[in-house]
């Protein structure tokens, strides 16, 4: 338990335990933003009340999810001064303006306007109301972009130098568009949409099984597969798009992607590996299958490379990724999710444009609504599958080629750290587990849809359907009102 | 280009006043309400606490993570100086606010109210300890080295003068809360809140004497800073004005007026802030290193006044807007949800 007095090490489980814990959340009302624009825009259109029940109904989840993002969030913002206190010292030029940007462009946006999205449907008029919701979906996207260009800049430094440890910027504008900026903001902007549309779809799919409101979530279901139509294969073009980059700008983040250990000089075709266990002490792979002549056709598309693939063993240990395993099975877990979802895409188009995903008869399609079930929380693992890739696979670097992880973090007592650490680690199990609970009880509970329409005087039920099961009151008599 | 050093960091210095300004008086009265909840003698009542505070607690929060990124942005070597120094006040902080945020949501989910209830009063208490606790650590100085880097040890923020200026700083916090309360509600709330706006002018008061009284004696740095001419007069006058303050207060509180409470804290606020300021500048990590030596490269304060500046007014405007949707009494039923 030697690691458990490096604050570096400790430092980094805390950082790595602290966001993969927070992504869960941004990633859902990010792309259920857009949702919740489309539903409401339907509704302004239509003026068929199911889908102002739609946004109603799934704007509970979006603010489950809102609360614990802000709150999860927040660690993230003061962990860099905390515990990465060089690192902010050394590219607080840029890094830092970037944060600021976050906050000021696209999280008080999103804040200021919650509350009118949420509270608001009585207060103000539905023009105003559909801005506002507008402006949460557009606050949550600006977020995403203005942290992966955080990101993409320490994965791919441009822009300015280093000047006696400090990142000096000479051009702003080459730095915010640096080399992976606009495709890693895209591959990061279709996988929360995709995320949430394969959630919402789950969910839906789950009434539909349970016999539940079959007809108003038949239409929540196609809502998610139009739009999946468009987004699951635009991402695994994206996503390749990410690949090629990665394979011009960070050779060894490459290299453990694929477990490759020996180069392959340019003008030669490369093996595929498709499953391995890379062992690190020797250097190689202990087993694996491949596929002849494949790494070509992936990143070039043709046989032959135009630029040598370069192995591991290219760089002393101490200058490339560690947990080789841990990339190389989280890239392949990210793709297989990101084919899965495209597949289950074109099954569910196909069975639509035959007519069977009508509200009458698409809960005969059992085997179709169970891989959606299945899928809805694939979305989560491949997006933190694609992180570890992204981020582990760029260690030993904070900003890659030039500093150091080791002398990014801050001289902390070991002690602090574990505590720290310890306590994320316990107080986030909790959270967790609790959200599930509350996630699967608004499930359970179903969509009110008796709520008044707004700007109507209906007081009758706006759509006739099987109300929702009924869940007893647990507590003591006492207790209940 | 000698100017523009000195002029851009003062700008920042401001700008980052300014933020840190808006949370402390919006979260103030936000946290101030958590930590009367805990007081609250039934459940209906922190129900109507915690509505009167669903649709805004997140962007009053708000500018303080605004503010973090600030600072991050222009003043790089005090972001990391200070965070590094205080890192437990600051995690006390961020637990607190983890507890207290998610309260919001799952409270309205749970039928177990109690426990969440607890966490919402519990979280803004612990919010508002480690804010106490890192205001006097930064009050008191942190020890670093001639670069600027942190070398003191972990437990520096902990000192006497740091409890009383933690303690003080939650008292503030409870009176702006409770002056809020007093302004959004009605009826036996509205009652209590006179009460407890009463006794924490009172507690703040006296905990405000004892940080002018003890400031000069306890903190070699801020002596210097006190006496030096002409700001000494401007010394002299804050707590002339503070008093003159709390009187206007404790009269419109006897008067029961419903709106002026407010507007006289948040004009107390407003003179220890000024205070406050005017015995750290120019320095950001105190007692060393001025904004001068922390400041980023000017061309990132210029892109940070383009890119955030001129958002400023956008972002006022957007906040109260949402504040004049909002306006009115809280009722149990909320906000028509």
């Amino acid at each position: 338990m030697e690691f458990l007095s490096d604050s570096v090490v400790l430092s980094r489980m805390q950082f790595a335990l602290t966001a993969i814990f927070h992504m869960l959340w941004p990633v859902l009302t990010t792309g259920m933003g857009i949702y919740l624009v489309i539903v409401e825009g339907i509704w302004l259109k239509t003026k068929n009340p199911d889908y102002y029940l739609h946004a109603r109904f799934w704007s509970k989840f979006y603010v489950l999810n809102f609360g614990i993002g802000v709150a999860t969030g927040i660690p993230m913002e003061f962990q860099f001064g905390t515990n990465w206190a060089p690192f902010s010292e050394a590219v607080g030029n840029f890094f830092g303006s970037v944060i600021g940007f976050e906050a000021s462009w696209a999280f008080m946006l999103e804040a200021a306007f919650l509350g009118i999205m949420l509270f608001g449907w009585e207060r103000v008029n539905p023009a105003i109301h559909y801005l506002s919701t507008i402006l949460v979906a557009v606050g949550a996207n600006l977020s995403t972009v203005w942290i992966l260009t955080a990101n993409s800049w320490m994965q791919t430094p441009a822009g300015g130098e280093l000047v006696d440890g400090k990142f000096i910027v000479h051009d702003y504008f080459q730095a915010i568009l640096n080399p992976f900026m606009v495709n890693s903001v895209l591959h990061m902007f279709f996988a929360t949409l995709e995320t949430s549309l394969f959630v919402i779809g789950g969910i839906s799919a789950w009434y539909i099984l349970q016999q539940r409101h079959a007809e108003f979530f038949a239409k929540s279901l196609k809502i998610a597969l139009a739009a999946a139509v468009a987004v699951a294969p635009l991402q695994i073009y994206i996503g390749h798009l990410s690949g090629e980059q990665v394979y011009h700008y960070q050779p060894t983040k490459l290299a453990a992607m694929e477990a490759q250990w020996n180069s392959t000089p340019a003008g030669q075709p490369a093996d595929w590996s498709l499953l391995a266990i890379p062992n690190e002490k020797a250097e190689k792979n202990d087993w694996e299958i491949t596929i002849p002549n494949a790494l070509g056709y992936i990143l070039e598309f043709k046989q032959n490379l135009s630029e040598p693939v370069r192995g591991l063993k290219e760089w002393k240990a101490s200058d490339r990724p560690h947990m080789i395993g841990l990339i190389y099975y989280a890239f392949r877990t990210m793709i297989g999710i990101g084919f899965f979802f495209a597949g289950l895409m074109l099954l569910s188009t196909l069975q639509w444009l035959r007519g069977k995903l009508a509200a009458t008869n698409i809960s005969q399609q059992r085997w179709l609504m169970r891989a959606w079930v299945l899928a809805a929380p694939l979305g989560y693992i491949a997006v933190e599958s694609g992180w570890i890739v992204r981020c582990v696979g760029r260690q030993p670097w904070t900003l890659y080629g030039q500093i150091r992880t080791v002398d990014s973090a801050s001289q902390l007592p070991a002690s602090n750290v574990l505590v720290s650490l310890s306590s994320f680690a316990v107080v986030y199990t909790i959270l967790f587990i609790t959200a599930m609970y509350f996630g699967s009880r608004i499930i359970r509970t179903g969509p009110n849809l008796e709520l008044p329409i707004p700007g109507t005087e209906v007081t009758k039920p706006a759509v006739d359907t099987t109300p929702g099961e009924f869940v007893p009151d647990e507590r003591p008599v006492e207790a209940q009102q | 280009m000698e100017t523009l050093q000195y002029f851009l960091p003062q700008v920042w210095f401001v700008i980052l006043a300014l933020f840190l300004f808006l949370y402390v008086m919006l979260d103030g009265f936000d946290l101030g309400v958590g930590i009367l909840s805990l007081t609250s003698s039934d459940d209906e009542r922190r129900g109507i606490l915690m509505t009167s505070l669903s649709n805004i607690w997140d962007a009053n929060e708000t500018w303080l993570v605004l503010m973090g990124g600030g600072l991050f942005g222009a003043f790089p070597l005090a972001y990391g100086t200070i965070l590094n120094a205080l890192y437990i006040p600051i995690l006390v902080m961020v637990f607190g606010f983890i507890f207290r945020g998610v309260a919001f949501e799952f409270r309205e989910l749970s039928r177990r109210k109690l426990f969440w209830n607890f966490a919402f009063g519990a979280g803004s208490f612990t919010a508002a300890l480690g804010q106490g606790f890192a205001l006097g650590a930064v009050l008191k100085g942190i020890k670093v080295d001639e670069t600027g880097h942190f070398i003191g040890s972990t437990w520096d923020w902990f000192s006497l003068p740091s409890v009383l200026v933690a303690l003080t700083l939650i008292q503030g916090y409870v009176l702006i809360g409770s002056t809020y309360l007093v302004w959004k509600t009605t009826g036996e709330l509205q009652e209590t809140h006179y009460k407890t706006a009463k006794i924490a002018a009172w507690t703040t008061l006296i905990g405000a004497v004892f940080i002018t009284v003890s400031t000069p004696f306890i903190y070699e740095n801020a002596r210097a800073r006190l006496f030096q001419q002409p700001l000494v007069y401007i010394f002299a006058v804050i707590p002339i004005l503070g008093v003159w303050l709390v009187w206007q207060l404790l009269n419109s509180l006897n008067r029961k007026e419903e709106r002026a409470p407010f507007v006289w804290t948040i004009l107390l606020f407003v003179l220890s802030f000024i205070g406050l300021g005017l015995v750290v500048f120019p320095y950001i990590i105190p007692p060393q290193i001025t904004i001068y030596e922390a400041a980023a490269d000017p061309s990132s304060l210029v892109i940070m006044i383009i890119f955030i500046g001129f958002l400023i007014p956008v972002m006022l405007f957007y906040n109260l807007y949402q504040y004049i949707v909002f306006r009115g009494k809280v009722t149990g039923n909320g906000y028509g949800e």
